[in-house]
């Protein structure tokens, strides 16, 4: 029988997520301080159109970060639904949950 | 008391109040039909899982939004210049919208191909069409409300369009408008449409469109229900849904790497006295309606092309939602001659969006 160790491997996974995530240089739920929100305010010359991209090295590189740890995230959650499938098949076929009804 | 025992203590607390075995039982009596149209069956839970992100992603978005003239392209401005992480955020809400479109056409094409709006599932199809409608209502109130100079120009197109139908065609338009042309009021409307109205209306339909699949199951293919085959089935608790898990992570995946690659831009702030820029077109799900339009000449038999073509439209718009019923026996020719039309309108759809964008 397939036994997973999914509970510490989730935890683990879920910690790595939003390490990285959260890693960025603020959160989004932050407040902007009243001089910045006042400086964009009074921007004369507004431009043509905004093109929205990370700021500055830091926040790119933690961007790549994220999405490097997204990607293993989710190619390790993957293969631990494989095991969780192949295993729940198995137990479908040996009938297990209606021998547990019985 | 050790971790597992706290688990079953906190299990039972809720059990006791809420009965949540129930639903389990549901579930893992709910059987999902194996064939080779099963794929198609992953596209309903992919629609939910962008509406779910839409709705959260949306909530972070009305935080900071502030829908009048003078201050809607600020607001959305700032959001993606100051606020952190706030171009993330609405990129991933513009994206998730466009990818829950384009899958719900999938997901529609797929039920008219495989036949699966045949007897009893007739209300499942019709709740279908009213969720895609609300879904391009969604799409096309939200368009406006960056208010650029292209959001303001594609409204400005869109909602004239049912002006073309002779009765009750201009009260359409002014009431989208909420007045003669597009202005603070249409924003502030369309505002309301987008965050209060349209989401009361899908959330009982899309009630109402999962309480039908429920009851009815899973559609099984037509061939197997004709020659009344056995086809294997598997539990949907918890078979099934480890393999939509799969499929959610990677479209996880797929949308946050593209959000973050492909933020959308934010144009200059709409000027009303301006005239329209060059190159407008509405989002891609609206270039083959608007293609259509284009191509129509002004004057047939003596009436505007834009009236019989909108006309035209609601027409096959009003048979399309009926189809069920006219495709009444989907295995005689009269069906295959549907299919048919469905494959043509797939080509027809996807000639005139290259069109339009070429």
């Amino acid at each position: 029988m397939i036994r997973v160790r999914k509970p510490k491997a989730l935890i683990l996974l879920m910690i790595c997520l939003f390490s990285a995530v959260f890693s960025l240089e603020r959160s989004f739920g932050q407040q902007i301080t009243p001089e910045k929100q006042e400086k964009s305010l009074q921007a004369e010359s507004k431009p043509e159109k905004i093109i929205p991209s990370p700021k500055n090295i830091k926040e790119r590189t933690a961007l790549y970060v994220f999405i490097g740890w997204m990607w293993l995230a989710i190619f390790v959650l993957i293969f631990i639904l494989r095991l969780k499938i192949k295993e729940a098949d198995r137990l479908y076929r040996l009938k297990f949950f209606l021998k547990n009804k019985k | 008391m050790n971790l597992k025992e706290f688990r079953i203590g906190i299990q039972s607390w809720f059990e006791d109040r809420l009965g949540l075995s129930l639903i389990t039982k549901f579930l893992r009596k709910k059987e999902v039909p194996q064939h080779r149209h099963t794929i198609w069956y992953y596209t309903g839970s992919a629609i939910l899982l962008f509406f779910g992100i839409q709705v959260i992603t949306g909530f972070m978005l009305v935080f900071y939004y502030k829908p009048t003239l003078e201050q809607a392209n600020e607001s959305i401005a700032r959001m993606i210049t100051d606020v952190p992480l706030g171009w993330i955020i609405r990129s991933v809400h513009s994206w998730s919208a466009s990818f829950m479109i384009a899958i719900v056409f999938i997901h529609l094409f797929c039920v008219w191909l495989t036949k699966s709006y045949r007897k009893p599932r007739e209300l499942t199809w019709m709740s279908g069409i009213f969720l895609l409608v609300l879904s391009l209502a969604f799409g096309f109130t939200g368009y406006l409300l960056p208010w650029d100079d292209l959001s303001l120009s594609a409204t400005k197109v869109g909602t004239d369009i049912p002006r073309c139908i002779p009765v009750g065609g201009l009260w359409v338009t002014k009431f989208l408008r909420g007045g003669e042309d597009v202005t603070g009021d249409t924003l502030t409307r369309f505002f309301g449409f987008h965050v209060c109205i349209l989401p009361v209306f899908i959330f009982i339909l899309l009630a109402l469109h999962i309480y039908l699949i429920q009851k009815q199951g899973m559609s099984l293919p037509l061939d197997a229900e004709r020659k009344k085959e056995e086809v294997k089935v598997l539990p949907f608790w918890p078979n099934f849904v480890y393999r939509e898990m799969v499929v959610w992570f990677l479209l996880l995946g797929i949308l946050f790497t593209v959000a973050i690659f492909f933020p959308p831009s934010l144009d200059k702030e709409a000027d009303l006295m301006a005239p329209a820029p060059e190159g407008v077109k509405p989002e891609w799900y609206f270039l083959f309606l608007f293609q259509t339009l284009k191509i129509v000449p002004a004057r047939i038999f003596s009436v505007s092309g834009d009236t019989v073509a909108v006309l035209f439209m609601l027409v096959l718009g009003f048979l399309f939602f009926f189809l069920p019923l006219i495709d009444h026996k989907p295995a005689g020719k009269k069906g295959k001659f549907i299919t048919l039309i469905a494959y043509a309108v797939i080509l027809y759809a996807v000639v005139m969006t290259v069109w339009s964008l070429w």
